[in-house]
């Protein structure tokens, strides 16, 4: 049972991060990469950047919240090794994405402040979904929340962040790169070690894809806030016109040009991505994917 | 905090100090020295020791002791993330955390490489009663939310016994256990100094801790060091010639004050 | 490890009355690979109760590591233990010499 699991010891992970695409980094991106001008001198931008990076730290705490939480409830040794791997690339991501709120000019003392004033309702509640689960030592469920819908979601949202950050801010860029490969791992654990649980417990089904369809509810909620709102309309104006063609780059993902397209397109991509993948992993793994509701309009 | 040229480290802040040595960026670049191009946590050309079928037997069983401590450890260091009162313990815990998990995968497979199939089972059935019950007995603290007993109980009690049961045991080892268990003891030594400077830290904010804490340590004595003498007796150190685990772990509780 | 120079101003750890100036001492990394390397010459394995510390030196009570400064130490100062993250203060020992003791 324990092979497929080989990949995912401490041993292997120490080979692949600290000694591999993690060496010679800072906070995780090249040490000589700063944020740009732009992003630090517009004030605009910068409350931009600031809401979005808080959005990424509350992810990221909820992750390790919920990873180190599985530790102690996980049925075997190999597991709780690959837990104890995640836990440290979660702390690592609170810790990146916090720094970069330093760069942003957030004063330490206001870190908390700042999270708690841009934290989006809609993903603490979200959040709150897993770590319910966590707490009551569901392994199964939890591992499904975590691995499955958290990073799931984690992982598209990366990558749609990492390509309109290539050309502009490449240190953005690098610190997501960094992440993605990361939850690439939590992701493949999810569903191979999930996999035969499932098959195990049949009972617990109905119960976790429950879980599933609030929790998507919960994430199509915080896009559909972030997406469209004014704010975000006119953070992107704003930024098209400060930022010429040019310096956008071709930032097409999912065959959308995401330096050209208006919000709700984005919007769509994105969650349509996620949740196509959702279905796909949870299929593999012998679950039933549940559509969620659809979230009003934000205020 | 990055660049080589620093003159002189003890300049720094003591808040920057802090925040530098609980930060996965430390861990990440102290860890680089010691773990580098083993194979699951020792020098991959030592070659192993001809051990008789007692000698063998013996080692298994410690190792099976060992590998419910550091279980105890990985539990304990996870479940304490989720009641750490700031961010700099919830990061420095979760370096500890895959520290544990690493000592349990390098302790699971020195079992392997000892000739046992199943480590797992083998742990179960094995391992000796006391330092079950002191694995019990931390968890239950952690369960209980209780940041401070805990912290004394896994990172002052358990660490510390498990820093003089590997040091005395890498004097005699076979040459793969004593690389092992030499590079794990690098890494309890950021453990434990963590949980006395943690500890240090909120007694003096608050006296009234002191005490509580003093009442915790004597409950846990005998179980430690009942744990301490039955892994004494596994490695096969003679009685004259323990090392007094009263040494270090009463240096410590009385940096602390807590006698 | 040679003494270099002297330190000739007043700075911030230092606690006692002594005004004479300090010796200096370079330091150089001596294989200590548990701190990231940057840290390393601030550091030495102890080899046991015969070990000589030197005047800029001082062993760490919690870990027992040696830590090391790059100038003479004297009573008052302070010093960081990055191998286990403790503040040690260099005290006046009562046979005349340096002792450490822990800050938290
Ligand atoms: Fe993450
Ligand atoms: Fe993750
Ligand atoms: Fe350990
Ligand atoms: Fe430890
Ligand atoms: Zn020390």
């Amino acid at each position: 049972m324990t092979n497929f699991l080989d990949a995912y010891s401490i041993q292997y992970w120490l080979e692949s991060c600290p000694q591999g695409y993690l060496m010679d980094t800072d906070y995780g991106h090249p040490a000589d990469e700063k944020e740009p001008a732009l992003v630090i001198e517009d004030p605009v931008l910068r409350d931009a950047a600031i809401r979005t990076t808080v959005q990424l730290v509350v992810g990221e705490r909820c992750a390790l919240a919920s990873s180190s939480g599985l530790v102690g409830c996980a049925p075997d040794a190999p597991s709780q090794c690959f837990l104890a791997t995640q836990t440290l690339d979660e702390a690592r991501h609170v810790e990146v994405f916090t720094q970069r709120l330093y760069d942003l000019g957030v004063k330490k003392k206001e870190l908390e402040d700042v999270i708690a004033r841009y934290a989006n309702p809609n993903l603490v509640k979200f959040a709150e979904i897993l770590l319910e689960k966590v707490d009551k030592k569901d392994f199964v469920a939890g591992v499904v929340g975590q691995n499955v819908v958290l990073e799931g979601m984690a992982f598209s949202v990366f990558e749609m962040m990492e390509t309109v950050n290539r050309d502009p801010n490449p240190k953005f860029a690098h610190t997501l790169t960094g992440t993605i490969a990361d939850e690439r791992r939590h992701v493949g654990f999810g569903e191979n070690r999930i996999g035969s649980l499932i098959r195990q417990y049949p009972e617990r089904k109905s119960e976790i894809e429950q879980m599933q369809k609030d929790m998507s509810y919960f994430m199509l909620a915080t896009f559909a806030d972030n997406f469209r709102s004014n704010e975000m309309q006119q953070e992107v104006e704003h930024a098209r016109d400060e930022l010429d063609a040019g310096a956008r780059g071709d930032a097409t993902w999912q065959g959308v040009n995401l330096a050209q397209a208006e919000p709700a397109e984005i919007e769509a991509v994105l969650s349509d991505t996620i949740l196509k993948d959702f279905q796909a992993r949870l299929g593999r793994i012998g679950l039933a994917y549940q559509t969620p509701a659809k979230p009003r309009v934000a205020a | 905090m990055s660049g080589s040229g620093i003159d002189d480290v003890h300049a720094l802040e003591p808040e920057d100090f802090i925040e530098e040595v609980h930060s996965f960026e430390h861990w990440f670049e102290a860890v680089e020295g010691y773990l580098k191009g083993l194979d699951h946590g020792h020098l991959p050309d030592v070659a192993e020791a001809l051990l008789t079928a007692e000698e063998r037997d013996r080692l298994i069983a410690t190792f099976c002791s060992y590998a419910v401590a550091e279980t105890a450890a990985l539990e304990a260091s996870s479940g304490l993330i989720a009641i750490a009162p700031n961010r700099h313990a919830k990061i420095f815990l979760s370096t500890q955390t895959v520290d544990e998990g690493r000592h349990v995968e390098v302790m699971l497979h020195r079992l392997r490489e000892l000739g046992v199939p199943d480590p797992e089972a083998e742990v179960e059935r094995r391992a000796g009663p006391s330092v079950r019950n002191l694995r019990k007995k931390i968890l239950q603290l952690v369960e209980a939310h209780e940041w401070d007993a805990a912290i004394f109980a896994q990172n002052v009690a358990l660490e510390t016994m498990e820093y003089t049961v590997f040091r005395a045991h890498a004097r005699t080892a076979d040459p793969i256990t004593r690389d092992l268990l030499e590079r794990v003891l690098r890494d309890e030594r950021r453990h434990i100094g963590f949980g006395e400077n943690e500890l240090g830290r909120r007694i003096r904010e608050d006296k009234k801790r002191r005490l509580w804490l003093g009442t915790v340590k004597s409950e846990l004595d005998s179980l430690v060091l009942q744990t301490f003498e039955e892994a004494m007796e596994e490695i096969g150190v003679p009685r004259w010639d323990r090392p007094s685990l009263g040494r270090d772990y009463l240096e410590t509780v009385n940096r602390l004050g807590l006698v | 490890m040679s003494s270099v120079d002297v330190d000739p101003g007043a700075d911030r750890t230092r606690g006692d009355a002594d005004e004479t100036p300090r010796r200096r001492y370079e330091l150089e990394d001596l294989g200590f690979d548990e701190v990231p390397k940057k840290y390393r010459k601030f550091y030495r394995r102890w080899n046991g109760p015969g070990d000589t510390i030197a005047p800029n030196e001082a062993l760490c009570p919690v870990c027992k590591v040696i830590i090391r400064s790059p100038r003479e130490l004297r009573a008052g100062d302070r010093l960081y233990c990055m191998a286990c993250m403790t503040r040690v203060r260099i005290v006046a020992g009562e046979n005349g010499g340096l002792e450490t003791e822990t800050l938290y």
